[in-house]
Parts: C-alpha cells; sequence; structure tokens
C-alpha cells in the first residue's frame, strides 16, 4: 500500500474512532432512564394534575433531550454527517426543518372536523 | 475477489477521495470494487446509509401524521365527553397504566444500548458478542411486543375496542402501527442472527448491522414521542 493510499485508509479510521466508546453508550442510557424516570415522575405528581403548561412544557423538554440522545449519540448523527457539516447542506437542513415547524403548526392551530 | 485494474489518485487533502477507505494491493493500486459495502458518497456517508435515511424520512412523515391525529381526535374526544355528547361512549385514557407502560419503555430503551452494542462488537470483528447483543436486542424487542399485546388485551376486556370511540380508533392506529414497526425490527434483527450463524455477518459487513441499528433506533425515538406525548401529557 503506497503511503498516500494507506493515508486516506487511516483517515477514515480516524473518522471512526469519533464514534462513542462502550463507555459512552451505556452513559448515554443511564441519562435516558434517569430522563424517563423523572418524567414520569413529574406526570404523577399533583403539582401538574390539571395538564397545563407546567406539566407539558417540561415534558417536552425531556421529550427533546431524549430525542436528540438517541439520535445524536446511538444513530451516529452527531459523529458521522458530514452532509449536516457543510455549512450549505446545513442552512438548508435547517432552514426546511423551521418551516417545516411553523407550517405543521399552523395547520395544527386552524385544523377543524367534524364526527358527529 | 474481483481486482479491478483502476489506479485512483489520492491526495491528504481531505478532499472528497481522501475520506474514502478503498482496498488496495502492496502496490497501492487501488479496487474500487473490491468491498462493496464501504462505498461511500461525496455527502460522507455511504449510499446505503443514505437510502435508510431518506426512508426513515419517509417514516417521520408517516408517524408525525398519526401524532397529530391522535392528539385532534384526542382533544375533540375529551372535549364532548366533558360536554356530556351521549354519543361518546366507552373508557379514554384514564385505562393507562403509567407504571407498566414506563416498564415497557425502559425495556425499548435498553435495547436500543444492546443494538449499539451489537453494532460496536460487529465493528471490531467480535462476532460471538454481536450475536449476544443482537439476540438480546430481540428478545427485549419481543419483551415490549408481549407487554404491548398485554395492553391491548386489557383494553379490549375493559370496554376499549378499535371502533368503541374517537380515542379507541386513534390509540390502537398509533400504537399498533408503531407495534408492526417493532415487529418489523425484530424480523431484521433475527435474519441477522442468521445471517451470523451462517459465517455472512462479519467485520466487512458491519455496516448491515448499523442499517438495522439505525431502523431499530428510529422505533426507539417514536416511542419516546409516543410514551411521553400519548401516555404522560395528553
Amino acid at each position: 500500500m503506497s503511503a498516500e493510499t494507506a493515508a486516506a485508509v487511516h483517515a477514515d479510521d480516524h473518522v471512526e474512532d469519533h464514534h462513542p466508546t462502550e463507555g459512552q453508550y451505556w452513559i448515554v442510557f443511564v441519562a435516558l432512564a434517569i430522563i424517563t424516570a423523572v418524567e414520569v415522575a413529574w406526570a404523577e405528581i399533583p403539582l401538574t394534575d390539571d395538564g397545563g403548561p407546567l406539566l407539558v412544557i417540561p415534558m417536552m423538554i425531556m421529550m427533546l433531550v431524549k430525542f436528540v440522545l438517541v439520535a445524536g449519540a446511538f444513530m451516529h448523527l452527531y459523529f458521522d454527517t458530514k452532509i449536516l457539516n457543510g455549512k450549505f447542506f446545513w442552512w438548508i437542513f435547517a432552514s426546511a426543518l423551521v418551516l417545516a415547524v411553523i407550517v405543521y403548526f399552523i395547520v395544527f392551530a386552524t385544523f377543524e372536523f367534524s364526527i358527529f | 475477489m474481483t481486482w479491478m485494474p483502476t489506479t485512483i489518485t489520492i491526495t491528504k487533502s481531505r478532499s472528497l477521495m481522501a475520506d474514502v477507505a478503498i482496498p488496495t494491493d502492496d502496490a497501492g493500486v487501488v479496487h474500487a470494487d473490491d468491498h462493496h459495502e464501504e462505498h461511500h458518497t461525496s455527502l460522507g456517508i455511504s449510499n446505503m446509509k443514505l437510502a435508510m435515511w431518506l426512508f426513515l424520512g419517509s417514516e417521520v412523515l408517516l408517524f408525525g401524521a398519526l401524532i397529530s391525529t391522535y392528539l385532534l381526535s384526542v382533544a375533540r374526544f375529551n372535549q364532548e365527553r366533558a360536554e356530556g355528547n351521549p354519543l361518546v361512549t366507552g373508557p379514554g385514557t384514564e385505562l393507562f397504566d403509567i407504571p407498566f407502560t414506563s416498564a415497557s419503555s425502559f425495556i425499548l430503551l435498553m435495547s436500543s444500548l444492546t443494538m449499539v452494542l451489537a453494532h460496536q462488537a460487529i465493528h471490531h470483528g467480535d462476532v460471538k458478542n454481536s450475536r449476544i447483543w443482537l439476540g438480546a436486542t430481540a428478545s427485549l424487542g419481543s419483551l415490549f411486543l408481549a407487554g404491548q399485546v398485554y395492553e391491548f388485551t386489557v383494553f379490549y376486556r375493559e370496554g376499549l375496542g378499535f371502533t368503541t370511540n374517537l380515542f379507541g380508533s386513534a390509540f390502537f392506529t398509533l400504537t399498533g402501527f408503531h407495534g408492526v414497526h417493532v415487529t418489523g425490527g425484530i424480523l431484521m434483527l433475527v435474519s441477522l442472527l442468521v445471517l451470523s450463524f451462517q459465517g455472512k455477518l462479519n467485520q466487512d459487513r458491519n455496516e448491515t448491522v448499523e442499517l438495522v441499528g439505525l431502523y431499530w433506533h428510529f422505533v426507539d425515538i417514536v416511542w419516546v414521542l409516543i410514551f411521553t406525548i400519548v401516555y404522560l401529557v395528553v
């Protein structure tokens, strides 16, 4: 193997080295388990019985954190998405995501249907 | 092994080709077709992985629609019931058994851990441990599925069927679709185990395990959303 091609192959190995270690996976799992326990506890306490913002907002935040942990660490999204590291693609992706969320909530807020 | 007589010039810069793991012989000749799973694109991920991400994108649309439908349906169901509409019959969200569902959620989260450990093992050429972790993932997935079947059975005995009311239709459709996806994941995991025992799943094909892992983690993420939105918030 030539020095140049070896450099290329090692460059790829270097990328792989950025994946989490087994210990880091366990840490992510423990974090997910703790957040799930807190979610259940938060939903069960009498303070949040009315289903208001005190219940919904913390639950949404905790759900988002779990989402990011699984997608980022377990699905390697944080580590091997060169597509998202390029500024051009990132801005397209981010713009589309923001637009999609805005359209979703507008449609959701104005949606009406009749069942009876 | 087919050696293609193609020589590709590779520089040390971080160009498109520099990140590609390309098998070569001792003379430095690049054999582009040797390692079909290691093909990468200019986007930084292999075509197979990109295809899986696109597929998962379409799944996001499916579950986004199902979760939205559930939210709208349950809001309407609760409103009509609170107003005393005589057409609204049957039980609603009071049937939920949160401790039981929390345990199910924990089981599915644990299966995500065993899935990444399976990929980690095969990535490092540890076939034996990859089999153990794949088996554990399939078992935990089956346990989750058994819990869902139990939950459905309890709900049915309590008087909530698919056509009982709007809540029942929305709930069974959403969680049922998720259950079908878990079943599909278990079949993929069992297929990987069979391939492994046939000697067809080794370090060179670790991306196959990673692709199934992506699907499995997606199913887990969907449950994270369902558990919080359906069981804890609404």
